[in-house]
């Protein structure tokens, strides 16, 4: 039987179906809608592309990220806003301009934009899995729903950022109204109240709204002297993801990975052996002297290994 | 695993080649140039903007001294550069601005940062700490130390070189800052009585910032590693480039150039 590489890829990853113990997010759906096949034995992969340090994320720029990850074989992308929306920041405009700026071009740019765009990273078989987008206390109502459409839009099952507590809470509405779920995202900032940085943290902004998961980074959950395999044992079921890097504990520096405190291997373990459908983001923050792809491959390469 | 150099493994125009024949393979290879020519133009245009487009390469420019070099590299190896920026240009927002930072421009060979790399910044309003790098080596704090330090002396050079033209300067504030910081090696009426005589306006301005003779050339040979008065004056003027405002730069050129 002669396969096509795009009817190979339909076949293989159609057959496995894991079915989303928190109801949203399907496997399946993820890894159908992209082509290129980064599910390493069970195991979803795909790239949080801020860890190309080299390129920097804006619009000029996504024609490479995109080229990067096809060289990278990563099929799954969380993509921030700032590789979509137009920058509008500049010397001579000021913070709030530029605020204004961005608000209203959220707000009046329609569905046929973002579906140019879903279309450059459907072309290429990548899926959009998340939209990352820092909301913060100066977003309002129409300015989150138009956010959360443009996601959809992109393809995404869920919206992500880095936002504290209370604004978490005020987010809680949102997401179901656009069938989509909301991402919570740490830190390890132990001396913030309202960050989100250990379990107790997490449990409270999941209890805030259903459609909340937790997309818990592994780095930072580790720098915060905190346990990732008994969150995972525990939450897995409020679980979209993991930024998966590595850091040492005591607010440590960040390593390469296996250098650093984060258990990367059994987590990939737990995930594999317990068919969640957790994706593993690649997320990291090491230096290192070689360019964002080749760096990449390595910690890709790494994963791939502890699963074989 | 990707080989620097060596082309990676979807070679999209040797496929084309096989299944279209040659035509198809000219078409493809016509269209990959004109993508690459796009590219090229959207990068041009991109990196003469803020410098913060196209694809960054932390490790350029190669300096020639290696010492500076390598500390550039365990900078970057650190993570360092993701956030203050190789050159010291914040890249995070959320990152301090080391090339205008007062605690930076107080430090004298680490003795504030090597501690505050040591301990890190646990106890932040920000989102994210800046971490700690207690097990790092003297020597590798030493090397992130230097780097911070000769970035922020080459920024500052470049920031004040363009800003000091802006606005006049004040000869008497100079004179007291010139009496302060500078009497100790420097007299207006003995060594720089000619100053804006050889130098002219604009040169002299520049040799206030980094005069030239105290400019590092790498060498190794023993009679420069000892030649301590020539060491200690360029350590006194990378402090004082350092620290330097816009105003100061100006004053100082203005009273220089008073009669």
């Amino acid at each position: 039987m002669n396969l096509t590489r795009r009817q190979f890829h339909k076949f293989a990853l159609g057959a496995p179906c894991v079915a989303a113990l928190g109801g949203m997010i399907n496997s399946a759906d993820i890894q159908a809608a992209a082509k290129i096949d980064s599910n390493i034995h069970g195991v979803q992969f795909g790239l949080q592309p801020f860890c190309y340090h080299d390129l920097p994320m804006n619009i000029e720029n996504r024609p490479v990220l995109i080229q990067r990850m096809i060289q990278n074989g990563l099929g799954v992308v969380e993509l921030h806003a700032t590789w979509v929306e137009p920058r509008f920041t500049g010397p001579d405009v000021t913070p709030e301009e530029a605020r204004d700026k961005i608000r209203q071009w959220r707000r009046s740019t329609g569905p046929d934009y973002y579906k140019k765009v879903k279309q450059e990273f459907d072309d290429a078989g990548i899926s959009i899995f998340t939209y990352y987008v820092n909301f913060s206390a100066s977003h309002t109502d129409e300015e989150i729903d138009a956010t959360f459409e443009a996601a959809k839009t992109l393809g995404a099952k869920g919206v992500i950022g880095s936002y504290g507590l209370a604004v978490a809470k005020r987010l809680a509405p949102f997401p179901g109204k656009h069938g989509m779920f909301a991402g919570l995202h740490n830190h390890d900032n132990l001396s913030d109240p309202d960050a989100f940085s250990t379990e107790e943290s997490f449990i409270k902004g999941l209890s805030f709204s259903p459609d909340f998961k937790a997309t818990l980074d592994v780095r930072h959950f580790t720098a915060a002297n905190q346990d990732c395999l008994g969150f995972m044992e525990r939450h897995h079921d409020r679980m979209s993801s993991v930024h998966l890097g590595d850091r040492r504990r005591n607010n440590g520096r960040s390593t390469p990975f296996g250098q650093g405190d984060a258990p990367i291997i059994p987590l990939l373990c737990m995930i594999r052996d317990n068919h969640w459908p957790i994706v593993a983001l690649l997320e990291f923050e090491h230096g290192t002297l070689l360019s964002g792809v080749e760096e990449v491959q390595i910690c890709f390469d790494y994963c791939k290994r502890a699963l074989e | 695993m990707i080989i620097p150099g060596k082309p990676l493994p979807i070679d999209r125009s040797k496929r084309a080649s096989r299944r279209h024949g040659q035509l198809a393979h000219s078409v493809y290879c016509l269209a990959a140039l004109l993508v690459a020519l796009f590219l090229a133009a959207i990068a041009a245009r991109a990196q003469a903007g803020n410098g913060e487009k196209g694809v960054i390469n932390f490790l350029e420019p190669k300096l020639s001294d290696p010492v500076l070099q390598h500390s550039k590299e365990i900078y970057v190896l650190n993570g360092c550069a993701y956030c203050h920026g190789v050159d010291l240009k914040v890249r995070n927002g959320e990152a301090a601005d080391l090339m205008h930072s007062a605690l930076v421009g107080a430090d004298v060979d680490g003795n504030l940062l090597a501690p505050l790399l040591r301990s890190g910044i646990p106890q932040t309003p920000k989102l994210s700490p800046m971490p700690q790098f207690s097990d790092l080596s003297d020597r590798e704090i030493a090397d992130i130390v230097r780097w911070i330090h000769y970035a922020r002396q080459d920024g500052r050079y470049k920031e004040l070189a363009s800003a000091s033209d802006s606005a006049p300067g004040d000869a008497v504030a100079g004179k007291t800052y010139f009496d302060q910081r500078c009497g100790s090696c420097h007299s207006k009426q003995g060594d720089l009585s000619n100053a804006v005589g050889k130098y002219g306006a604009a040169a002299l301005k520049l040799q206030i910032l980094r005069p030239d003779v105290l400019q590092p050339t790498p060498s190794w040979r023993v009679g420069d590693l000892n030649n301590t008065k020539l060491i200690t004056a360029r350590k006194q003027h990378q402090k004082l480039l350092e620290n330097y405002s816009a105003s100061d730069v100006a004053n100082v050129f203005a009273y220089l150039q008073m009669k």
